[in-house]
């Protein structure tokens, strides 16, 4: 460690203040909309695509073999019937999900701005991980 | 003592003895009121959930490990709900812990980007993999290895040292070619602390392990990453605990999608448990400095070797 007594506090990555300024965004977008899908859909403000007490009595099962029971919403079967209490409540999960993926497109572009090209592609390898693992490309 | 100090004394005694009310109840005692009233109950469970969560977010703060740990193989062994979902609920509740902590500590210069992409890189992948693996093993088997990883990271956290400044004499060429290093103001000592790191391509060998651990048992992976980021690659453990958190952010986020695939991410059961331990974290920070860390941290390693010997004999069907 070198310790430097009477420094001025050391400047930040303009990357780093990007990724946090898009995070900060994200993740009290997620927050919000995890909190009113949630109230959607306890209090069934909207319609459901299966009751709550139907998932109350399978939640002993393995997913799958609730998934041949009940038509629980998963990956992006929603964005076809998307206006359910329940299926809202799933959407606030899978924005809170993709969070990360949002912030790192953000920064690529900066990471290439600061010709920084091995980072860029560190950072576009992870976002295809990533997407990979959100198009169900892996699962 | 002030009246503020008992208070924060009164939360923690209060956050301690309701983490542990599972403990003390039945498996069959827990499972009665499903059973009877099943159609009617639905909304007990989830407010359990969001209570325990609640107190399990305080404890996890003062305990210094990430809620995830523990929530997985308690709410695992002694609530209703099969351990797929569990596993789904505990990698959002690892996962929304970190996402609110990284703007601040990406802005203080503690989280550091360039540190973390190349771990994350290879710990999303073995997440994946762990994650799809853990949905095809049978429950009891998960829940017998879940056991068993949860006394080994017991036996780790009672062990395991931490060094606040570990000195690094050389950069690999890894970091080096990469550029990960570092500088931090650091408010106690009132100095910039400049960091670099070493090992890291065995640095990327343990991440690998550490996220596929990670994804199959839907557990966030702080009680590993910390102590690879800091006693082995020689990051400060600021930098090595808020890191931490950015990786896992990001595997996280890969091995839920897997889990999101698989129909084991139930919002009824992974929003209270994401608001509980997020509203608990939040108290848990703010009494952070009254109470003895070091006591809560022994009663968490304890809860943790219940909860694992609870997962062996359910896993082993005794």
């Amino acid at each position: 460690m070198n310790s430097n007594a009477g420094q001025q506090k050391p400047e930040i990555n303009r990357v780093q203040l990007v990724y946090a300024s898009v995070l900060d965004i994200v993740s009290h977008a997620g927050m919000t909309l995890i909190a009113a899908g949630f109230l959607a859909y306890v209090f069934r403000l909207l319609p459901l695509t299966v009751s709550i007490e139907d998932i109350a009595s399978h939640w002993h099962l393995r997913a799958s073999d609730m998934n041949n029971i009940l038509s629980v919403p998963t990956g992006w079967a929603w964005t076809q019937d998307p206006m359910h209490g329940d299926v809202l409540s799933f959407i606030s999960i899978v924005f809170l999900a993709m969070a990360a993926m949002i912030c790192l497109v953000a920064v690529i572009p900066v990471f290439l701005g600061e010709k920084n090209r091995t980072y860029a592609l560190i950072a576009l390898l992870q976002v295809i991980v990533l997407a990979a693992a959100v198009l169900g490309i892996v699962s | 003592m002030t009246k503020a100090d008992g208070n924060n004394i009164r939360w923690f005694i209060a956050a301690v003895l309701l983490t542990a009310i599972p403990f003390f109840l039945s498996p069959e005692a827990v499972a009665a009121p499903l059973q009877a009233g099943a159609e009617t109950a639905w909304w007990i469970w989830v407010l359990l959930l969001f209570v325990f969560s609640f107190f399990l977010g305080i404890v996890s703060v003062l305990a210094g490990v990430g809620g995830g740990v523990l929530f997985v193989p308690i709410v695992g062994s002694f609530f209703p709900f099969h351990l797929d979902f569990v596993r789904g609920a505990g990698l959002l509740v690892a996962l929304s812990g970190a996402l609110s902590a990284g703007p601040s500590l990406l802005r203080k210069g503690l989280a550091d980007l360039k540190l973390s992409l190349p771990l994350s890189l290879i710990g999303s992948i073995s997440s994946i993999a762990g994650a799809i693996v853990g949905l095809t093993m049978s429950a009891d088997s998960v829940q017998l290895l879940l056991g068993i990883a949860i006394i080994a990271i017991a036996a780790i956290m009672m062990k395991g040292g931490k060094s606040g400044y570990p000195e690094v004499a050389k950069q690999d060429s890894i970091s080096r070619a990469l550029g990960i290093s570092g500088s931090y103001y650091e408010p106690t000592i009132e100095k910039i602390v400049d960091w670099k790191v070493h090992r890291t391509p065995l640095g990327l060998v343990l991440f690998f392990f550490i996220g596929f651990i990670g994804g199959m048992f839907g557990m966030g992976a702080g009680w590993a990453n910390v102590p690879v980021l800091n006693l082995l690659m020689g990051a400060p453990l600021k930098i090595a605990v808020a890191t931490s958190g950015l990786v896992l952010s990001m595997n996280g986020a890969a091995a839920a999608w897997i889990y999101i695939y698989k129909g084991a991410v139930l919002p009824l059961i992974a929003v209270p448990a994401v608001g509980g331990v997020m509203l608990g974290s939040k108290i848990g920070a703010r009494i952070l400095s009254k109470v003895n860390t070091g006591s809560v941290r022994i009663v968490v390693i304890i809860m943790m070797v219940i909860a694992g010997l609870r997962s062996i004999t359910k896993g082993l069907g005794l």
